[in-house]
């Protein structure tokens, strides 16, 4: 992975150096994690919700969704989980800091998402009212996604340091998620 | 119009309508350049066309459409043009007021706002052959009259931006295919009701052209055409309408559900402050550091420590061609060599590199990007901002989203400096064209400590992305209505209050105000809450002689109206002129003043107040 071999120590920021791991690498590990959050708000299996929730801070969490707050990152979690569509999040930027003495680190991340746009919910629902069960089944039944074009999406994620040697349990402190840009051709209103 | 019932007769009248409304103007001092270049420059800057425009003596003569388009083109006298001020005047023109001018496009005119009901937002095109007036002037005789007929209809009704239609009747038209009235789509896309009822459509194709259209529509009434005893009718319908409920007065889909399928429950909207407090001072913060980085950017050198942390990201991702006046074709040029993105940046070495780490690597970073503009005053709308408390640091996260512009090449340029130094993988295919100055969208976090005073930035991230228009602001009038703390209706571009900056009055832009060491005075956080003025839009008090027409008033903000008071007192220029050198001076004070002062000599008398 680390094609300049070993350069621990040449990351002489002075910031938070704990842990043995060296500064490039830390920066792969934080991509992970991004992407790992991307992944959980695309997952559509209900029975992952628990796994994205031990990420975040047990002791206080604040999540900020399109200016919206949530007091709690379950009711953030169960909101998305029943009253979002399936969405299929791609990362286009990624950038961190290590902020000295705080034990924390401050991510900057953009993304875009587009959203199934098929009329069916996450669990595969749509909202057609059965009028005839003979009636002969249609394209309407699908079960793919029918993907609409992409949002734009500015992330800020505060995370504790820990997360930096891969270890992302609990470690989100804050998560600001707001969309930037909206294409007019798409079904969603937000 | 005795019984030549066809088309043709339509296209005459309008074309008779249009040659008997234009007007003969005449353009003076356009000698330096040839005659195209002149009707080139005219249709591009003032969007009036000029049609049959012939030389006569020192004059360029031609036709403008109506006396409307002629007194705007007035509007534009003085405006520089192959080194000279072009001059317009109006030679002759009938004016909409001569005889006879109850033409086809009067008649279908009147014909629309009698069928439209402003209450019920409805457009009643039905039955139109029985529609006295129409068959009285032949109009609805024979179908291939008829099928002229929408097409006109749908454009003039677009022109009329007070006809707002959320339902269009076209039942008992004799319909066989919407190949006639397809323009519809265009015309309301948002159309919400249609009824098609006793036509003769028959066929699935025909439909099919507005598939992906109609995307608001919500009931469609189609009984009596053949189509509906077809056995796929109710799901293709449900296919090519996807936020249709209501099918012939049967309901096919639960509209609750619809509604949260196609929605997300949080609704966005422009800003979130954690508390009453730091929304005040975040603002203060944003405002006074944007205008620093735009006017002198080494200023802000001082609200950093040693070990403060700046890095730049280029998100060089292009938004869908769908995304309202996003850049297609952006350039990065003078941000890349500094870009931090770490998803894009595979080399270690660089992501180590391109972290600035305290004032001195700030100061070269800072000098290296392109000199910006921000408008978080003049078009506060465009802005969107997030602030929540960081207790592991006493501090808190500021997050801007919006735009900047780039006025200006940056101090240092990277690009010439270290090209000749690089071997190969940057001495082809470079060119300069990378380093087109454009708008550019942007997010940036400041995570910020409050020390002695005043702030500390302990770490800054900024994202440089191509531009777009932003999706916090609500396109539709009566969400805005909502969102908007006091429901005053205000006019489209009518002088705003900024939210982001209570105190702001309506003043030239602002001068950095300095403290004593060179740090902004108003950078502290203050703790006092400044009560938010309230966001009542007072007009600028205009002088008596300066007199704007209304609607050149209603497109101006306070700023612009300022400035024109201004300039009006100083140069003793009338309302027109006064206007032509504000706008010729891109509304700088500085630049018209002295405009005015090197071309002072050669006004013309009547660019005076009498």
């Amino acid at each position: 992975m680390n094609r300049f071999g070993v350069r621990t120590g040449n990351y002489n920021s002075g910031v938070g150096s704990s842990g043995n791991v060296s500064g490039s690498s830390r920066s792969q590990v934080a991509e992970l994690f991004v992407k790992k959050i991307l992944a959980h708000l695309d997952d559509t299996d209900p029975s992952k919700l628990n796994e994205f929730l031990s990420i975040f801070n047990p002791n206080g969490c604040k999540v900020v969704i399109n200016a919206t707050p949530f007091a709690q990152p379950t009711s953030f979690l169960e909101q998305w989980e029943t009253g979002v569509t399936q969405t299929q999040h791609a990362l286009t930027a990624v950038d961190y800091h290590v902020i000295p003495g705080s034990n924390t680190v401050v991510f900057n991340v953009n993304c875009k998402v587009r959203f199934d746009e098929g009329g069916r919910d996450r669990v595969g629902q749509d909202a057609s009212i059965q009028q005839d069960p003979q009636q002969p089944r249609n394209a309407l039944n699908r079960t793919r996604p029918l993907w609409g074009s992409y949002f734009g999406v500015s992330l800020q994620v505060i995370t504790e340091e820990r997360v930096l040697n891969n270890d992302s349990n609990g470690v989100i402190l804050t998560l600001n998620y707001n969309m930037v840009y909206k294409p007019d051709d798409s079904l969603m209103n937000i | 119009m005795n019984g030549a019932n066809n088309v043709n007769s339509i296209n005459m009248l309008a074309q008779q309508q249009q040659l008997q409304s234009r007007v003969k103007i005449g353009v003076r001092n356009w000698q330096n350049a040839t005659v195209q270049d002149l009707m080139n420059f005219l249709s591009r800057t003032t969007r009036i066309s000029v049609v049959d425009a012939v030389v006569e003596g020192p004059l360029v003569v031609g036709y403008v459409a109506s006396r409307a388009d002629a007194e705007s083109l007035l509007k534009w006298n003085g405006i520089r043009f192959a080194g000279n001020n072009l001059k317009f005047e109006i030679l002759s023109g009938t004016g909409n007021d001569a005889p006879g001018t109850n033409s086809t496009i009067t008649l279908l005119k009147n014909f629309l706002y009698k069928r439209y009901n402003a209450q019920t937002k409805m457009l009643d095109l039905g039955n139109l052959h029985a529609d006295p007036d129409l068959v009285q002037k032949g109009l609805f005789s024979s179908m291939s009259t008829q099928s002229k007929m929408f097409p006109a209809l749908m454009k003039l009704t677009s022109k009329e931006p007070q006809l707002v239609v959320e339902s269009v009747n076209l039942s008992d038209n004799n319909l066989k295919d919407i190949s006639g009235i397809t323009t519809l789509a265009q015309t309301f896309p948002h159309l919400k009701n249609l009824c098609l009822a006793n036509n003769q459509i028959s066929r699935f194709r025909t439909i099919e052209v507005w598939k992906n259209k109609f995307k608001e529509l919500r009931e469609l009434l189609m009984v009596n055409n053949p189509i509906t005893s077809d056995k796929l009718y109710r799901s293709e319908m449900m296919r090519l309408f996807p936020k249709l409920v209501i099918l012939d007065n049967v309901m096919v889909r639960d509209e609750q559900k619809l509604t949260s399928i196609y929605s997300i429950p949080m609704k966005i909207q422009p800003f979130f402050f954690e508390n009453n407090e730091i929304g005040p001072s975040s603002t203060d913060f944003v405002t006074n550091f944007l205008n620093f980085w735009d006017t002198d950017r080494m200023q802000l050198l001082g609200l950093y420590t040693p070990q403060s942390q700046f890095s730049i990201s280029v998100d060089s991702s292009i938004p869908p061609s769908s995304v309202a006046e996003s850049d297609q074709n952006p350039s990065f040029g003078y941000y890349l060599p500094y870009s931090r993105n770490i998803s894009k940046v595979s080399s270690e070495k660089s992501i180590e590199q391109r972290l600035s780490l305290g004032p001195e690597a700030m100061s070269n970073l800072f000098g290296s990007i392109p000199k910006t503009k921000h408008h978080l005053q003049d078009m506060p709308d465009e802005y969107s901002m997030q602030t929540v408390t960081y207790p592991q640091i006493n501090g808190f996260v500021v997050t801007l989203h919006g735009f900047y512009e780039e006025v200006g090449k940056p101090d240092a340029d990277a690009n010439n400096k270290t090209s000749a130094g690089r071997s190969r993988r940057f001495n082809h295919g470079h060119n300069s064209t990378n380093n087109r100055l454009f708008k550019k969208s942007f997010d940036r976090t400041w995570v910020i400590v409050p020390a002695g005073g005043g702030v500390v930035i302990a770490s800054e991230m900024l994202t440089v992305r191509p531009f777009a228009a932003n999706a916090w602001v609500q396109q539709s009038p009566a969400i805005q209505k909502v969102l908007e703390p006091q429901p005053q209706p205000q006019p489209p571009l009518a002088p705003q209050i900024d939210p982001m900056n209570p105190s702001f009055n309506a003043s030239p832009p602002p001068q950095p105000q300095m403290g004593v060491g060179g740090l902004p005075v108003s950078m502290g956080v203050s703790p006092q809450q400044q009560p938010p003025m309230p966001p009542v839009s007072t007009p600028v008090p205009l002088a008596p002689t300066l007199q704007l027409p209304l609607e050149v008033q209603a497109r101006l903000n306070p700023i612009q109206l300022e400035l024109l008071n201004k300039l009006h007192l100083e140069t003793k220029l009338n309302a027109e002129y006064t206007f032509i050198l504000a706008e010729q001076s891109g509304w700088n004070y500085e630049v018209a003043t002295k405009g005015f002062q090197n071309s002072v000599n050669n006004i013309p008398r009547e660019a005076f107040i009498p």
